[in-house]
């Protein structure tokens, strides 16, 4: 039996050291779809790696804020760990901290400060990222807003661990029109917030389509490689969420014993490797959308969220 | 308030498919091309046909085999065919590299046009569920994504402003009726049923002929120039 507060620090420690892995596995699928041979696997760790060891420099006329923003960045992505269901069926005695809503606003305060860090630069492409990626995210807060709707429908509360529990109770709350929509919209979402196809290129360098991405080209050494580290392991958050709340709350483990929890350790980072497949293989089906077309990706969103809420509320659904 | 309770396997799995039924009618307020347009409502002719062959595998109605087969049949191969090759000397040349041919006949943004959308789904979701139906067949729910539907391709029959996507709007419109007859009369005979269908078939082959006609005068698919020939 271990301690709960060791399976709360393992749940951190899973989603910061298999985060970079599954950038790498999706980097990899990627490169074999389109006929290359693409990097290692590991090579994202090796990037981490070099760029701990280089020298940080920051532009002439940047605050402290400049500097701290990437810490306090990735200090908010190894809290929302704590909040979700990672390796456990049952809460940990931090899980109940905070509800979905919760984990939504501390990864949006991750998000703040990182735009803020773009604009303490005076770079325009950094200044630019950070003001699209702001904008945008107003658009797609309403899609996660009617997605938390359905899971309160569902679960009568707003915590991660609560619908985790539904989804695994039978099979007709697997295909209920509702919780297919809420999980098919959260991925879209997912799907903007990673920075992936259909919209933005995920590898690209400098171009004038750039959100996320941009934001971080003015930071270098350890900064730089937080910022890294820190959208991966945003990534595996989200993905975590999808699987382990919405889509897949299986290979988790329901006690606290040792042999459970090492497989469920082993369970997640399979699970996201078979997502990050999928997403792979959108990345290489679909064109970029124009940054004017990304509305209708977020619209597309919307409607699926919103018709879950509807047939939530005619009773069917 | 307390969770919804789940519904069975069974109206779960029907519902879903009722609601790829809207989605697709949502996805008629943007296709470029009117061969996607075309295949997308193929698409949701096979989903009436898998939704049929649910019900009937369920419900033990084995006619809703024969519905399903006469719908594939139908509307899924022989709808799509003929409205094609009416229109084939109508689609320009190039238009699968440059993605012209009835692309941007919106009279709104898209995301506007989803919102008015949503708006009239709801409003057909909710005006049904007031109706006093108890179903024999598919679950009482997808009665009201049918009358969402319904409502929804009219919606696409405004928004777009071109022949062809008119007409595959009234058409879909009609994959709607289906959807609402599974509901509410699943044994219906089935005489009536493909008589419909026939029906569904005549009117393409007129309006396809119809679209011709407009397009030998007009020389294109869009309905902007006809506002010109008030009297």
């Amino acid at each position: 039996m271990l301690p709960e507060p060791l399976i709360q620090v393992l749940q951190v420690l899973t989603v910061a050291g298999a985060a970079p892995g599954i950038s790498g596995v999706i980097a990899r699928v990627e490169a074999t779809l389109q006929g290359r041979h693409g990097p290692r696997i590991l090579q994202p760790y090796y990037d981490l790696a070099k760029l701990f060891r280089k020298e940080a420099l920051a532009p002439e006329g940047a605050s402290w804020v400049f500097l701290a923003a990437p810490v306090a960045a990735f200090a908010c992505y190894l809290t929302v760990p704590l909040l979700i269901p990672v390796l456990t069926t049952f809460p940990l005695p931090l899980g109940y901290m905070g509800d979905i809503l919760g984990g939504g606003f501390i990864l949006s305060l991750a998000s703040f400060l990182v735009a803020v860090a773009a604009l303490e630069t005076g770079s325009p492409y950094a200044q630019l990222g950070a003001s699209r990626a702001k904008t945008f995210a107003a658009i797609t807060e309403p899609v996660v807003l009617f997605v938390v709707f359905t899971v309160a429908m569902l679960t009568a509360t707003d915590l991660p661990y609560a619908l985790a529990a539904t989804v695994r109770a039978s099979a007709g709350q697997i295909v209920r029109p509702a919780h297919v929509l809420a999980a098919a919209a959260l991925f879209m979402v997912i799907l903007y917030e990673t920075g992936r196809i259909p919209v933005e290129t995920h590898s690209g360098t400098n171009e004038f389509g750039m959100i996320e991405e941009a934001r971080s080209f003015e930071h270098s050494g350890p900064y730089l490689a937080l910022l890294r580290w820190g959208s991966a392991a945003k990534q595996m958050i989200l993905y975590t969420i999808l699987l382990n709340v919405f889509t897949a709350p299986w290979g988790l483990a329901a006690t606290r014993g040792a042999g459970p929890v090492l497989l469920a350790m082993v369970a997640l980072p399979a699970k996201a490797c078979v997502l990050g497949a999928v997403v792979a293989v959108i990345d290489d089906s679909f064109a970029k959308l124009r940054l004017f077309k990304i509305t209708e990706f977020a619209a597309a969103a919307f409607l699926l969220a919103v018709l879950g809420v509807f047939t939530l509320y005619l009773g069917g659904g | 308030m307390p969770p919804a309770p789940a519904p069975s396997v069974f109206a779960g799995t029907a519902n879903v498919i009722a609601v790829l039924i809207l989605l697709a009618e949502f996805g008629m307020f943007r296709q470029a091309l009117l061969r996607d347009q075309v295949r997308l409502y193929a698409g949701q002719s096979v989903l009436i046909a898998a939704l049929a062959v649910l019900v009937g595998a369920v419900q033990q109605l084995p006619e809703l085999y024969v519905l399903a087969a006469v719908t594939i049949a139908l509307k899924a191969v022989a709808i799509p065919l003929v409205f094609r090759r009416l229109l084939r000397e109508t689609e320009p040349e190039h238009a699968e590299q440059t993605g012209h041919d009835i692309a941007g006949t919106g009279g709104l943004g898209l995301a506007s046009t989803v919102l008015i959308g949503l708006a009239v789904a709801a409003f057909g979701f909710f005006t049904a569920t007031a109706l006093p139906v108890s179903s024999g067949g598919a679950p009482v729910t997808a009665l009201s994504v049918s009358v969402s539907v319904i409502l929804v391709a009219f919606v696409v029959m405004i928004h777009r402003r071109d022949v062809a996507s008119q007409a595959i709007g009234l058409f879909s419109l009609e994959n709607g009726i289906s959807l609402a007859s599974l509901v509410v009369a699943p044994a219906l005979p089935l005489l009536v049923e493909v008589v419909l269908a026939v029906d569904l078939l005549l009117a393409v082959v007129v309006l396809g002929l119809l679209i011709r006609l407009h397009h030998g005068r007009a020389e294109t698919l869009s309905t902007a120039d006809l506002t010109e020939l008030r009297g």
